[in-house]
């Protein structure tokens, strides 16, 4: 037995806090014998940073670069097409009394908020499920994940014939069928209902794909732990909640992270299935974003909306990510 | 890369009908030099000679790009098929694609500086691929010398012209009226309509036989409006023909238009029953299926949906189509009638000679009338041997008597007067907005600049 | 991967894998288990159920009734999506182009990643909440200047264009995932290796690449999709060429009237068969690679 394996059996294997792996490298701060100081690199246990430069190198050129040239046309009152010329800040005024847009921030957080909770959740569950030692295991995560491999705007255009509202087809044929007729609804046609709908498809169509995340955390969960937990008399409640509940949480602030921005992202789906519609019922920033963007041709303006969006996003993941990785530590 | 990154120079601007020269030929010009119009021209300046040096002969000698939209799809690779037989040489990359990609896809080839030859060009104004916008913005070439320009009548300029040039190439018109399942009709023992009062009639007793009178799929955002098409022609320009100019010149609204009354005609057959439940959640597919199954006597729908209505079916013959009746006199009927999605040349095409040749060519009136047959459209101008689609025998004289008006939105000044038409539409049917409210959106849509 | 032997010293007892990694259940609780998974399954699968009777219609066989079982069913669907929609040479574009990104991900994402993750501080957390902002960035923003670039590159068209698109569009995310995971991974492996002579590449490629199997799995199938499907991108960067993928070949049966849903979903299941294989194939390969990895 060398040392690596112990450390996983020992249950601990962030036994040392990520946050300080700079300061406890073996050579202790300073990097040891290292004569030269360097801005990028203090601690020999510290890869050098050669190992980030072509990724960063590549991000830049695709995304940093092009994105910040893009800003520019936010103060523009470009068509898409043609000429234009610079407005100043006037973009970010009309947004401030912009209505439909306003209107659609309440759309985008409620979608996300649903989103975030039932597609993890199920997700969690369908992952501890197909992780467990059933025999269906393997077709079962490859039926669980069908939906994730399918084009969303496809999905939508699928999941249209499921919301058919007529009582003997689609979703309210199988209620029917069920002897849940009362449940029967017009589901992308009542305006209360349409947003709940487009997030059903979503969270079938992405609840796989959570449930693969989790399932690369709880294959890091050791079975040892598992086993020593029951030997200790442990019930299946009590091993989750203290053993796998604390080891998943890198999957749960990777899982958690990317639903949220999916959510307030959200584009594809919403603009496949509805158009934003009945009305303006379902519609979410991302939908308004893309219809001033290619229907009206206000491209000046719509960059202006999506800087907002972006920043919004940017301040909901950077709270969220800091207080995730503190409950990674501390889990 | 300093190339990618438009420098912004205001030394042009051009307002509307400044009409900014079309470079005929443009052999010597560079591709880079000309698509960045207006503020990006000077980004031209910065690039390498290499790059910019791939203007090639007049004629061009890559492929010639073309855009479409998926509808389009089977007139034009018949019609390049054909072209190519005389042109062996001349060789195509055609893409077609859903019309809110393509419409995404071409605007972002042209501000990127690289428009494809030939693309996707809508008749008039009022949307974002419209051909008045891009003609406005210089991005298309002018068509008018071609012979077959010769041929549009005065009626459709605003489709296809904009400050007397020609800029659009379409094939005719498709009716909006009613396509109906003439089983359907017999079962409840009714006949087609001419009248307002008649259609009440007939929707009554088709519903008293369990039949679904109208099937209305506004789950689809362009199917709300076509009632609306269809009911507007006698309620606003019957009465009010120079509607567009007062509603131009800041004179109207729609609100106090003879719009009022078709909306109000809209919701009462909504009110009646004479609608399928449910029409917010029922999309156009299922509309179809409504109709040609005969659970549904008839759709208010495009002609150019025809072909979907047919393969939807058993027996196509049993689909018939007339006119959508609104007014009291059914020897005075009016419809609407639009000049069907169509194609531009760009004018920095990289083969603005072939793409031009090609254009010439779908204007020959056999090639006009095989593009009008397979959208079931109806040819701008008939020739001899022109065959239309007997189903729509009953708009031809209508048409003929000069009753046929265009496509409203092709007149409207930006592109988000249709959309809020869209939506006033499905508040309507919701009960969430009255008529006065629903058109007050689309006034206010109407009132913001382009 | 034969690299990983240091570490795996457990992999040759055949009881490590499979049922030693996981939790024994009692056999009431197990047939209990697989009944619930078996209804969600049955649940999830009617789209999917939806999707594949649609694709053995005829437009009318669709118009009169979508979702019943198809009566009786067609292939020709799938033989005329095939041809019409070129997805022979479609499929050779898309795999050339997924496979050529993700190798690119892989190596660009976990080598990256090591480094952020392993410096969480200061220069190191500031990197990473810069990739990370590209997660957040509407596509919309750069889209332009982004096609002027590759223009300007004469990549239009190639496959080059969309293997770089794709790799720096997907980095933020490939990058966050294994940044995730290598954090929490033990340092000792790592240190280890170093002490024991390697220098940081070696380190890399021999003992900590190995150890992010079951991330790398979660890395290649999640992108793969994205990749595989995207559809905007190949339309705008590909569309006429004759490297268009497969979704370009797939949306263009769309139209505004007229629709073939029948073609549509039938070249959409062609589509999705090959990833279903990738996934499966790979859950296979992550799950008997990790019970190697770290069992003692």
């Amino acid at each position: 037995m060398n040392s690596a394996p112990r450390t996983a059996t020992s249950g601990a294997p962030r036994a040392t806090p990520p946050g300080s792996a700079s300061a406890k490298g073996p050579g202790g701060p300073g990097g040891g014998g290292r004569a030269r100081w360097s801005p990028f690199r203090t601690d020999p246990a510290v890869p050098p940073w050669i190992f980030v430069v072509p990724a960063l190198a590549v991000y830049a050129v695709v995304v940093l670069y092009p994105s910040v040239a893009g800003v520019v046309y936010a103060f523009t009152d470009w068509s898409g097409v043609g000429s234009f010329s610079f407005v100043g800040v006037d973009n970010f005024r009309t947004l401030l009394d912009d209505r439909r847009a306003l209107e659609s921030v309440g759309n985008t957080l409620l979608l996300t908020v649903a989103v975030v909770v039932v597609q993890n959740g199920i997700g969690l569950l369908l992952a501890l499920g197909v992780h467990a030692n059933i025999r269906s295991r393997a077709l079962l995560r490859v039926i669980f994940f069908a939906p994730a491999v399918v084009s969303p705007v496809m999905v939508a255009f699928l999941w249209k014939y499921v919301y058919n509202p007529e009582g003997g087809a689609g979703l309210n044929g199988v209620l029917g069928a069920l002897g849940l007729g009362g449940l029967r609804q017009d589901w992308l046609g009542d305006p209360s209902l349409a947003l709940w709908s487009v997030a059903a498809m979503v969270i079938w169509q992405y609840a796989g794909y959570s449930m693969v995340i989790f399932l690369a955390g709880l294959q890091g969960v050791p079975a040892e732990l598992h086993e020593a937990a029951t030997i200790d008399g442990a019930g299946a409640w009590q091993r989750f909640r203290y053993v796998t509940w604390p080891l998943l949480a890198p999957a749960l602030t990777i899982n958690l992270m990317l639903s949220t921005i999916g959510g307030l992202k959200l584009f594809d789906q919403v603009y496949a299935a509805t158009n934003g519609g009945p009305g303006t019922a379902s519609e979410t920033l991302s939908t308004v974003l893309y219809k001033e963007a290619f229907v009206y041709g206000k491209f000046g303006y719509s960059t202006a909306v999506a800087l907002v969006l972006a920043l919004f996003v940017a301040a909901v993941s950077l709270v969220q990510l800091r207080y995730l990785r503190a409950r990674e530590v501390t889990a | 890369m300093t190339t990618g990154f438009p420098r912004f120079s205001h030394a042009r601007t051009d307002g509307p009908g400044a009409g900014l020269p079309v470079p005929p030929g443009r052999a010597t010009v560079s591709r880079r030099g000309l698509l960045r119009i207006g503020g990006t021209a000077a980004a031209a300046a910065a690039l390498p000679a290499a790059l910019t040096a791939c203007s090639g002969s007049g004629g061009g000698t890559g492929q010639v790009r073309v855009v479409g939209v998926a509808d389009q799809q089977k007139p034009l690779e018949e019609l390049i098929a054909a072209y190519r037989a005389d042109h062996p040489d001349d060789r195509f990359s055609t893409s077609f694609a859903p019309t809110d990609q393509v419409q995404t896809v071409v605007r972002t080839q042209l501000a990127g500086g690289n428009a494809p030859d030939v693309h996707v060009l809508y008749p008039g104004s009022g949307s974002a691929m419209s051909m008045a916008e891009l003609a406005k913005a210089s991005l298309l070439t002018d068509l008018s010398a071609q012979p077959w320009t010769k041929g549009i009548p005065a009626s459709f300029d605003a489709a296809y012209r904009r400050d007397g040039k020609t800029y659009l190439y379409s094939a005719g018109s498709s009716v909006i009226g009613a396509i109906y399942n003439k089983k359907a009709f017999a079962r409840a023992g009714v006949e087609p309509p001419g009248t307002w009062a008649e259609l009440l009639d007939v929707c009554g007793t088709l519903k008293a036989a369990g039949i679904v009178p109208i099937a209305l799929g506004a789950q689809t955002p362009w199917v709300t409006q076509l009632i609306s098409y269809a009911l507007v022609p006698d309620a606003v320009y019957a009465r009010e023909p120079d509607f567009d100019d007062r509603m131009t010149a800041g004179r109207a609204t729609f609100v106090d238009s003879g719009w009022a009354d078709a909306l109000g005609k809209y919701k009462e057959l909504q009110r009646k029953g004479f609608f399928n439940d449910n029409p917010n959640g029922t999309t156009f597919e299922q509309q179809t299926s409504l109709v040609a199954g005969g659970k549904a006597a008839m759709a208010v729908q495009v002609s150019a949906v025809l072909s979907t209505f047919r393969q939807a079916t058993r027996t196509p013959d049993d689909l018939g189509m007339f006119p959508f009746p609104a007014g009291d006199d059914a020897k005075k009927q009016w419809i609407p009638a639009g000049i069907v999605v169509g194609l531009g040349v760009a004018a920095h095409a990289k083969n603005p000679d072939r793409a031009k040749a090609f254009v010439e060519f779908l204007g020959r009136q056999e090639n006009i009338d095989r593009w009008a047959k397979a959208v079931s459209a109806i040819p701008f101008k008939r020739g001899a041997a022109t065959r239309l689609d007997p189903v729509l025998d009953p708009f031809l004289p209508v048409i003929d008597a000069g009753r046929a008006v265009p496509f409203m939105d092709q007149r409207w000044p930006n592109a988000e007067v249709q959309p809020a038409h869209f939506a006033a539409v499905q508040d309507l049917l919701a009960g969430k907005k009255d008529v006065k409210g629903a058109l007050a959106q689309m006034d206010a849509a109407y009132r913001k600049k382009a | 991967m034969s690299a990983a032997t240091p570490v795996r010293p457990g992999a040759s007892e055949p009881s490590a894998r499979g049922a030693g990694r996981r939790r024994r259940l009692p056999r009431s609780g197990r047939y209990l288990l697989e009944l619930v998974m078996a209804a969600a399954a049955v649940a999830f699968l009617f789209p999917v159920y939806a999707l594949v009777s649609m694709a053995m219609k005829d437009p009318r066989q669709i118009a009169e009734s979508p979702l019943a079982p198809p009566a009786p069913p067609t292939l020709a669907n799938f033989g005329d999506a095939w041809s019409s929609a070129s997805l022979g040479p479609a499929l050779v574009n898309s795999t050339v182009i997924t496979v050529a990104s993700l190798l690119l991900l892989i190596v660009l994402g976990s080598t990256g990643a090591y480094y952020l993750a392993r410096r969480a501080r200061g220069l190191g957390y500031g990197l990473y909440v810069l990739f990370l902002l590209g997660i957040v960035l509407p596509f919309q923003l750069g889209m332009i200047p982004l096609y002027k670039l590759v223009d300007s590159l004469g990549w239009l068209g190639t496959y080059q264009g969309m293997v770089l698109f794709y790799t720096g569009i997907q980095l933020p995310f490939t990058v966050f995932l294994y940044t995730g995971f290598i954090r929490a991974l033990p340092q000792d492996y790592a240190q280890a290796a170093l002490i024991d002579g390697c220098d940081h590449r070696q380190a890399f490629t021999r003992v900590v690449f190995p150890l992010l199997r079951p991330i790398t799995g979660t890395v290649i199938i999640l992108n793969a999709v994205f990749i595989w499907n995207d559809f905007f991108t190949p339309l705008l960067y590909l569309g006429g060429s004759d490297k268009e993928t497969v979704p370009v070949g797939i949306f263009s049966f769309v139209g505004q009237y007229v629709s073939d849903y029948g073609l549509v979903f039938a070249g959409l299941v062609l589509a999705a068969l090959p990833v279903l294989l990738v996934f499966l194939l790979l859950q296979r390969y992550v799950i008997k690679g990790f019970a190697g990895g770290l069992k003692g």
